[in-house]
Formats: structure tokens, C-alpha cells, sequence
């Protein structure tokens, strides 16, 4: 067992993409853990869609070894997502840690996530250590993001190290750095046992991992383990560390971050956030834990088949084991069946919720417009919360209704602040305040409905500051608001898979491009179809698509069966993502229609 | 009985050039002569103006890729371009004779097409494909309006089509074909009712009437892109459609496909079989083979062509092998275009696909349900309403090879 003095335990955080598994990946090679033939870039982000998209989703740790002095230190590192929608997991990684790496992109500076993340740590009581990442490239500007790193976060970053993740220059100073600047765990290794469960995932071989930090005490292999929150008892069968595979050592001592294997079944015996001791050992107090996630947007899913109900709800089930931040809970449509509304922690959470269970489980879905969710006041002053927008009674049914509203910290370079105060007003956000970071920066703060940062918010804020605007948000508070129900009606049926919930003020405009996008998503029929966007009974506006009649290719001969075959296979409707309302074939982007954007399935990076 | 021996036996090199397979004895056979006196402006076939083009070792090329390749015994010949009729008759002796040394299509042919362009069609260029054993000529008359001409580029006038009809009858052609191209921008039905309808007094044995197509990569496709050609909606393209046919059968030659009319037997055998899924083996630059289940294609640049036929490889520049369901999906497509339509069972029989095809059957029935199919003794054909939507059909049964 290592002494805790010879531990140090540090996450890397980070605005996306400003290369904190990049980092990590120079760390795990100067350390020696990987070697030179197994590396590859980004390692720790093992899921596959991690890798296709180079972005982390999830949390990864991993102990390694350094030298500093004769003295041989245990570097448990957890490399965190920079995506807002993945702020949970910072959250999670930081109570298993005494010091966070804060990188920043030399070129592109302190950006919303930099400053979020940051403030997590502190609010953890964290020790930052301030480093600047990608200083080889050639528009680096250190000294610059020095300066907005003080001002944005209020720490001293002048003597920040400078490093690049890519050519590993200062890499293993930086080490030596941590060794010094972040504080060695503290914690008894004979007091009683605590342990901080901070993630959990599901492996195929081993079934269901506990990722722990061991606060005080030791914990071995053989002892019966109690979860105080779940109150479930299981016996530690095999503990170790993550190197990054998961090498056993039989037990782990305070301070230090590991897995215990148990024969857990279900993945609701763990809680993460749970505390750990040892069974009928001496009471201990639970650990503060985590705050559970906080589930921004909801959006139903109905298998494209009826008829695959079931295993829906059972791709659901598994990949909770995985993926613990969403929710699930079935629900029924008149137009769609049965199916299951899901919150997540934000649009591109959805889309990968979405993606991997048709990845990983095959299965073929329809997914409904992402809504956020309401509070109704009903006349008895009793309070509801609606999910889903076809819930939305009549408005005799209900004195008011409140929406969610976000506060938006906004970061931009100076030039675009009156494209984005355009935006803001546009959006129905209120001007809060606004701060300078440097000459050229700038921190502008609102208080935008959620609705509409989820409609194309992010989206336009990207277009409107090429590309160098981001943002940060959180649930400040619910306020009423005038908000009305815009139905769809598809040949006269109303869809209550498409109504959505929007401003009175925007309701036409909005009704009416919703239905000029559904006129593009839903390909031709043989026969006419009527689209029509209502407010209660009152047709706002409508679209037609007309009638098929002609679609044949004049010549056909032998030379030209592959080049054609391959044309109508471009042009053809898969029947993949579709579904069928009356007798029209209705594709997932027409169900996404009430949401504003381009492609209506923005999300922000 | 195999051919694999005697191709063998004509190419001791059969093993160590690339092309996949040797076509059986009797395959159909395609001959591509790429040149054209000028580039029609619709065009999307491969083919370049002849001006500047060494015409005879093309002629050796082609020649040396039949002796490569070429299927003994072809059971049907078509030569098609490009404008095979530009050849001069010393161009045409050598390569049909050599052709028929190679592979003795002459004994075997029950059906050889030429094709050919008023320009390049006189008696003595029609007697000389009538003596080399060509038996059909297909003419491209394209339109009787000389503005029309104009703006397809064609080099000839309307006279020179009807002069060319008359010289293929007077050199005793008794199969002669006629192409026109239909619902041109600007154009009014009625008139090419009238133009149909002279065209009709000729008294063609077989005509090829096609909705003008905006192919990619075509100077059509650029005008109609910038605005300069403006396409006819679709309501009168499919007036064009509907008044075609009608017209066609009123005058005794009934559609056995979408774009191809006949009288009875005077079908083109050769195109039947590609609508039939059938094989076939194509000669010449971008000429396309099928072969058991595989298509491969030629390369297209002459140079290139010439050179590495002439090397005794065969120049070939792409191949594919569809999956099974997607030749079934292909021979249903390309079945239903025909008049005689197809069942089931021959379906899978002409893709070689013994997947299971519940998922076409009920996609016919629901297709039959919405009046665009129809069956009869088993026999699944396009119905009146069907025939105008057979790519939006074809495209429903694609989605089933996903
Ligand atoms: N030039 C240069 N590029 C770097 C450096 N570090 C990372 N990158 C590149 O920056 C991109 C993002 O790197 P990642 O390590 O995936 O960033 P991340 O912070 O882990 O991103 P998320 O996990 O998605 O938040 C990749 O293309 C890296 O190759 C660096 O020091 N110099
Ligand atoms: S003559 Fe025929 S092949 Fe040649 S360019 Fe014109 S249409 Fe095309
Ligand atoms: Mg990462």
C-alpha cells in the first residue's frame, strides 16, 4: 500500500477540444504505463463513438508513476469531457481528486467551459493548477491567456506551465509540478473504511465495475462491503488499479483511486456518489456525494416497428448500466404507439444516447422534437411538471405556466458581442451583465428561456461569432411565461408526436416553419398531403405536398443498370427512421421539424 | 456445353489478364464505337467527335479486346455508341469480319443492330452493314423541327433524316428503328403529336420515343442549371407520357417498354434481355459486361483504351458484384419497365438469389394495393398509373436490399 504522502490525485479539465486527453496520452507515455507500440492518440477515450467523433464523453482514470526527488509518487489522473452537456462528469471526478489541471488553448483562449469547469473545482476546494496547452502552435499566445485565465478565474496563471500535448515539450516538468503543487490525500489508513463511488460502468468480461476513491481506511479483497445509500452488501472479489487496464492489487489504501468487482446484478445497487465501508465495521458517516444529474432536455423514443417495444426497453436498460445520466420512463402516443420518454443532460447527450442504441443494440427508432420541461400552476395552486408537450392541458385546465430558465455565460471575442446581443434578444434573453476578459474577449451574461437556447441557440451563436462563441448554462429558475401548444396536423389528423410548446409571440412564425420544413423531409406520396400548423383551434398555416404522378427514367440499357441502381439508391427513402401516421411515411427529420436550425439537429461543440 | 476450354484454347493467357470470368457461349454481345461527328448537347453516353481520332486502331483495339473476351457464338449483336454508322465501309469490313473470326457471331446472331446518324447513313453505307450481316439499323432522327436540331447540336437536318430512312429501305433493310426525344423545352404536345405522327408514315418497324433527360455532366444539364433551358412541369411531361403511347398503339406499335415501341416480333431482342437482368458481354471503351452476377466496366479515355487493349489486357475500370437482394431489387426494377413484366420466381431465378423474398412479395402487394401493380398468373406487371412512377417503384424495392 503507498503511503499517502507518495499520492497525488489530479483530473484534467478543460474547455472541449483544448486537449486534456491529448495530455494525458503524453503523461501515460513519459510515464512509461503504455507502451511505445500500444499508443495511440486520445487512449483513454475507448468507446467508439469517443473516437469517431474525438471527443470524450466519458470520464477515464488511470494511475501512473512518476519520480520526483529518489521518490516514486502514485498519479491517479481522471481525463474529463470539455462538452457542457458532460459537466456531470467533472463533477463526479472532482470529488475523487485534491487538484485539477485547468488547460487552456494557447490560441484560442479561456472559453465558457474553461471558466465552468474551473469554478466546479473551486466550489470542490480543489487546488488549480493552471497550464497552457498547445503552445507549438504558431498563433500561440500564452502570455495573452495568462491574462484571461486571471481575469476570468481570478488565480494567478502567470507562471501557468507551458506545454504541448502534441510534442510533449514540458510534459513531464508539469509532472513534477503536480507532484509539488497539488496536496497529498489525506486519510487514515487504519481509521474506518470510506470510499467515494464516482462512476461505474458496465464491462463485458467483468460485469460491473465501481470506480472508487478510497477516502480513509483500506479495503481489501474478501471483505463484505456495504453501500450505505443503496444499503446493499457485496464482497470485495477483486480490487485494483486502472493502468489503464485494470491491473489488480488486492486492496487500495486511503487516497487512492481504483475498481472493486463484485457480483453486483443490477446497476441500480449503485449509486454513484454512494459511500462504501466495510460490513458490520464501525459506523461511519456518509460521504456529502453528488447531486443527482440534472436532466435538461426530454425527447420520446418509438421504435420504427411496433412490434419492437421490448427490446427498445431493453437497449434502454442495458445502456443505462453504461450510461447512468439519462432516464427513461414508457409512455404512449396516439400516433406513435408505445414508447419511452427519455431526459438527457443536453442535445448532444440525446444524440448519442440515440446513436448507440442503434449502434450497439440495433435498434431502429423514431425520435421526437427535444422539449424541455414545464410547471403548470393549476387553479388549485397545486404545481405539475410536464415532460412532454402533448401533456399540456387546455388553457381553461390551468392559472399559468412557468418555463426553465438558463443562465448563459456567453464568451466572445469582442467583435461579434453585437451579433450576439442580437441573438440574445431574439431568443427572449434578458441582459444580465457583461465583463471584459482582455482587450479582445469578452463575457457576456443572460438569462435566456431554455427552450430557446434548445430551439437553435447554439447554432446561431456558432454562425453569428464564426465559430468562436461559446457558452455555459444553468437551470437558474422557472418563470411564467406566455406560452401556447402548436399542433400538427398531417392529412386533418393531428400528430401528438409533433405538437410543441412555444411563445405565443412566435407561434406563427414558428408554426410556419415548421411545416415548411416538414414539406421538405416527407418525400412524395402518390397521393396529396395537407400539413397544418394550429394554435387551439385556429389553423395558423399550411403546406401541401403535392401528388407524385411522374418519376421514371426515360432510358435504361446495360451500360447504364449499375450508374441508375446507384442514383435511386441515393434518392430512395430508406425504410430506416421512418414511420408511418395514417398511410404517410413520416422520416425522423420531419419529426425534428418544430426544432429551429439548419438541420434541426444542432448541438453545440 | 462451357466455353471455358475453347476460350482457353484462343487465349493461352486466359489466366494472367484480369478480367473475372468468361462469358459462356451464346452471351449477347455490345459494341461500343465511341465517335460521333459532333457531341449532342444531351449526351451522356461516351462518346467524342471522331475529328482528330485514330478510328482504325480503335477498330484493332476493339478487335483485340474480343479476342480476350469476346463470348463465342453470340446469340444477339447490337453496335452502339457513339455512332458505329461513321465508320468508313473499309473500318466496318475489318472489324465485323475480324469479329467474326474471333467469335463467329455471323452463324449465330439472331438479331444484329447497327446503330447509325443521318449524317453518316447513304445506300452504299447501308448496303455494305446489310452485306458485313447486320440486320437491324437503328436511326436517331431525335426531332423533325430543324430549331430543335439546332439546340441538340445534332449535325444533321431534317431532310438528312428522312433521306437516310429512305436509303436504309432501298438497300432492302426490313428492321428499321427510329429514335426521337420528346417534351424538349418549349416544345408543344400538339406539334409533336403531328411530328410523331409523320414519323409514323415511314412506317418504322420499331421506335424509341424517350422523355428528354437532363443527364448529369451533360450541356443540358449546365442550361437547364443557369436557367437556360427551362424543364416541362410534370403534370405535361407526363401528358407527353400518356398521349405518346396512346398515339403509338393507335398506329399499330405498342409499348413493350417504357421508352420502346414495336410491332408484334419486331421487339429489340438485345435491349429485352437487359431489361431481363440477362448477361451480356460490351467491347469498346466504357462498354459495361455482365457476366454471372458480376458487372465490370471498361475504361472510358480512348488512349487508354486502345493502349491497354492493344497490350492484351483488358482494359477494364470498375467491376461490382451486387448482393443478392440487391439483384433482386435490380430485376424487378428492370423487369417491370417491360410490357411482359415478371413473377416472382423469375425474378429470383435471373438475379441467382435464393434469399427470401417475402419482403418483395408483400411490397408488390401493398404497390398493387396503391393501383400502381398489377398481377396476373403470378405475373407482376406495371398498371396504366404505374408505368410513369416505375423509378419511385423501383426505389421501394431497393429500400428491401438495405
Ligand atoms: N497543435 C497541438 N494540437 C493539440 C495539442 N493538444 C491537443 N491537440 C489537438 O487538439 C485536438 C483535441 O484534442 P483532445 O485531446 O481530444 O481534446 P480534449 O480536450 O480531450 O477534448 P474533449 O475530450 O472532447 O473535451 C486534437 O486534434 C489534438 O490532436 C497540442 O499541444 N498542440
Ligand atoms: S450521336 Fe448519339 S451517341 Fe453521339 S453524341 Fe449524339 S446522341 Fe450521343
Ligand atoms: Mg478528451
Amino acid at each position: 500500500m503507498q503511503p499517502t504522502n507518495l499520492i497525488r490525485n489530479f483530473c484534467i479539465i478543460a474547455h472541449i477540444d483544448h486537449g486534456k486527453s491529448t495530455l494525458a496520452d503524453r503523461m501515460l507515455e513519459v510515464t512509461g504505463a503504455v507502451d511505445k507500440r500500444d499508443m495511440r492518440a486520445q487512449l483513454l477515450d475507448s468507446m467508439e463513438l469517443e473516437r469517431e467523433r474525438g471527443i470524450t464523453i466519458k470520464a477515464s482514470a488511470v494511475t501512473i508513476w512518476h519520480e520526483v526527488g529518489g521518490q516514486k509518487y502514485e498519479l491517479n489522473l481522471i481525463d474529463t469531457p470539455g462538452h457542457v452537456d458532460f459537466n456531470y462528469e467533472v463533477q463526479k471526478a472532482l470529488q475523487a481528486c485534491e487538484g485539477a489541471l485547468l488547460l487552456v488553448d494557447a490560441s484560442q483562449g479561456v472559453e465558457a467551459q474553461t471558466v465552468a469547469n474551473a469554478y466546479l473545482a473551486v466550489e470542490a476546494n480543489l487546488e488549480i493548477v493552471p497550464v497552457i496547452n498547445k503552445c507549438d502552435l504558431p498563433h500561440a499566445r500564452p502570455e495573452e491567456v495568462a491574462e484571461e485565465v486571471e481575469n476570468s478565474i481570478g488565480i494567478q496563471a502567470e507562471d501557468a506551465s507551458r506545454v504541448s500535448a502534441k510534442t510533449g515539450m514540458g510534459v513531464k516538468e508539469l509532472l513534477d509540478s503536480i507532484v509539488r503543487m497539488v496536496p497529498a490525500p489525506k486519510g487514515d489508513p487504519n481509521a474506518s473504511l470510506r470510499c467515494l463511488i464516482f462512476d461505474a460502468a458496465y464491462n463485458e468480461y467483468r460485469g460491473i465495475v465501481v470506480y472508487l476513491r478510497v477516502m480513509e481506511g483500506t479495503i481489501k479483497e474478501g471483505e463484505m462491503i456495504h453501500m450505505l445509500g443503496t444499503d446493499k452488501v457485496y464482497e470485495a472479489i477483486d480490487i485494483g488499479r486502472f493502468t489503464p487496464s485494470m491491473k489488480r492489487t488486492g486492496e487500495l489504501g486511503p487516497g487512492e483511486v481504483g475498481y472493486f468487482v463484485s457480483n453486483i446484478k443490477k446497476l441500480s445497487d449503485v449509486r454513484i456518489g454512494d459511500t462504501m465501508t466495510r460490513h458490520k465495521g464501525p459506523k461511519v458517516e456518509m460521504l456529502p456525494g453528488y447531486r443527482p444529474p440534472m436532466h435538461m432536455v426530454y425527447a420520446d423514443f418509438f421504435p420504427t416497428n411496433t412490434g419492437d417495444f421490448e427490446s427498445l426497453r431493453e437497449a434502454l436498460e442495458t445502456l443505462s448500466l453504461s450510461d447512468s445520466s439519462f432516464s427513461h420512463e414508457a409512455v404512449t402516443s396516439e400516433a406513435l404507439g408505445f414508447g419511452f420518454r427519455c431526459g438527457f443532460l443536453g442535445l448532444l447527450h440525446m444524440e448519442i444516447v440515440q446513436e448507440r442504441l442503434e449502434r450497439e443494440h440495433d435498434i431502429d427508432m423514431i425520435q421526437t422534437a427535444p422539449t424541455v420541461n414545464y410547471r403548470i400552476v393549476l387553479a388549485d395552486g397545486s404545481t405539475q411538471e410536464i415532460h412532454s408537450p402533448g401533456q399540456l392541458p387546455t388553457p381553461d385546465k390551468y392559472e399559468k405556466i412557468m418555463e426553465p430558465m438558463a443562465r448563459v455565460s456567453i464568451m466572445t471575442p469582442s467583435e461579434h458581442i453585437g451579433n450576439v446581443m442580437q441573438i440574445a434578444s431574439d431568443h427572449r434573453g434578458d441582459y444580465i451583465r457583461q465583463e471584459h476578459l482582455s482587450p479582445t474577449r469578452v463575457q457576456l451574461i443572460y438569462d435566456i428561456p431554455l427552450a430557446e437556447l434548445i430551439y437553435d441557440f447554439f447554432d446561431k451563436l456558432k454562425s453569428s461569432t464564426r465559430g468562436y462563441g461559446t457558452l455555459n448554462y444553468d437551470i437558474s429558475d422557472f418563470k411564467e411565461a406566455d406560452l401556447v401548444k402548436l399542433r400538427i396536423l398531417v392529412n386533418g389528423k393531428e400528430v401528438d408526436a409533433l405538437t410543441s410548446i412555444v411563445h405565443k409571440d412566435q407561434a406563427e412564425f414558428r408554426g410556419r416553419q415548421a411545416i415548411k420544413k416538414m414539406r421538405k423531409e416527407i418525400p412524395r406520396h402518390l397521393f396529396e398531403i395537407a400539413l397544418q400548423a394550429a394554435i387551439g383551434a385556429r389553423i395558423i398555416a399550411r403546406e401541401t405536398i403535392s401528388a407524385l404522378r411522374k418519376d421514371v427514367t426515360a432510358k435504361c440499357y446495360g451500360g447504364d443498370v449499375t450508374r441508375k441502381r446507384k442514383l435511386l439508391e441515393k434518392q430512395k427513402e430508406g425504410k430506416r427512421r421512418m414511420r408511418q401516421i395514417g398511410n404517410v411515411d413520416i422520416p425522423q427529420k420531419a419529426f425534428l421539424a418544430v426544432l429551429g436550425g439548419d438541420d434541426a439537429e444542432g448541438s453545440e461543440d | 456445353m462451357s466455353s471455358w476450354a475453347d476460350a482457353t484454347e484462343r487465349n493461352p493467357c486466359a489466366a494472367c489478364y484480369n478480367s473475372s470470368v468468361q462469358a459462356p457461349e451464346g452471351t449477347p454481345l455490345y459494341v461500343h464505337l465511341p465517335f460521333c461527328a459532333a457531341k449532342c448537347h444531351y449526351c451522356d453516353f461516351y462518346s467524342v467527335p471522331a475529328e482528330g481520332h485514330d478510328r482504325h486502331a480503335m477498330v484493332q483495339a476493339i478487335l483485340a479486346e474480343a479476342r480476350l473476351r469476346a463470348p463465342l457464338h453470340p446469340s444477339l449483336v447490337f453496335f452502339g455508341g457513339g455512332t458505329p454508322s461513321l465508320l468508313d465501309h473499309d473500318e466496318l469490313r475489318v472489324l465485323l469480319d475480324g469479329l467474326d473470326q474471333i467469335c463467329g457471331w455471323r452463324s449465330s446472331s439472331l438479331e444484329t443492330t447497327a446503330e447509325c446518324n443521318p449524317e453518316s447513313l447513304d445506300q452504299s453505307k447501308a448496303e455494305t452493314l446489310l452485306a458485313l450481316g447486320v440486320q437491324r439499323l437503328s436511326i436517331g432522327f431525335q426531332s423533325l423541327d430543324p430549331a430543335t436540331l439546332q439546340l441538340f447540336g445534332r449535325v444533321h437536318t431534317v431532310e438528312d433524316s428522312f433521306a437516310a430512312y429512305a436509303a436504309a429501305r432501298a438497300a432492302g433493310a426490313t428492321n428499321v428503328n427510329i429514335d426521337m426525344i420528346y417534351a424538349v423545352p418549349g416544345q408543344d404536345p400538339e406539334q409533336w403529336q403531328r411530328d410523331l405522327s409523320k414519323v409514323l408514315d415511314l412506317g418504322p418497324d420499331h421506335l424509341s420515343a424517350y422523355n428528354l433527360t437532363f443527364e448529369e455532366e451533360t450541356v443540358f444539364r449546365r442550361w437547364l442549371e443557369q436557367g437556360r433551358l427551362q424543364q416541362h412541369s410534370e403534370e405535361r411531361e407526363l401528358r407527353f407520357f400518356v398521349e405518346t403511347r396512346a398515339a403509338l398503339a393507335a398506329r399499330g406499335l405498342d409499348a413493350y417498354e417504357i421508352s420502346n415501341f414495336a410491332r408484334t416480333g419486331r421487339e429489340c431482342r438485345h435491349n429485352l434481355n437487359y431489361w431481363a437482368n440477362g448477361p451480356y458481354v460490351g467491347l469498346g471503351p466504357s462498354a459495361v459486361s455482365k457476366v454471372g452476377v458480376t458487372r465490370s466496366g471498361n475504361i472510358k479515355a480512348i488512349g487508354a483504351y486502345v493502349r491497354g487493349a492493344l497490350s492484351g489486357v483488358r482494359p477494364e475500370a470498375w467491376e461490382e458484384t451486387p448482393s443478392p437482394l440487391q439483384r433482386l431489387a435490380e430485376t424487378w426494377w428492370l423487369g417491370l419497365r417491360t410490357r411482359a413484366g415478371l413473377s416472382a420466381h423469375e425474378a429470383r431465378v435471373r438475379a441467382a438469389c435464393d434469399a427470401d423474398d417475402a419482403a418483395f412479395l408483400n411490397e408488390a402487394r401493398a404497390l398493387e394495393q396503391q393501383g400502381v401493380l398489377a398481377c396476373a398468373n403470378d405475373t407482376w406487371t406495371l398498371t396504366p398509373k404505374g408505368l410513369p412512377l416505375a423509378d419511385w417503384i423501383a426505389k421501394r424495392f431497393l429500400a428491401l436490399a438495405d
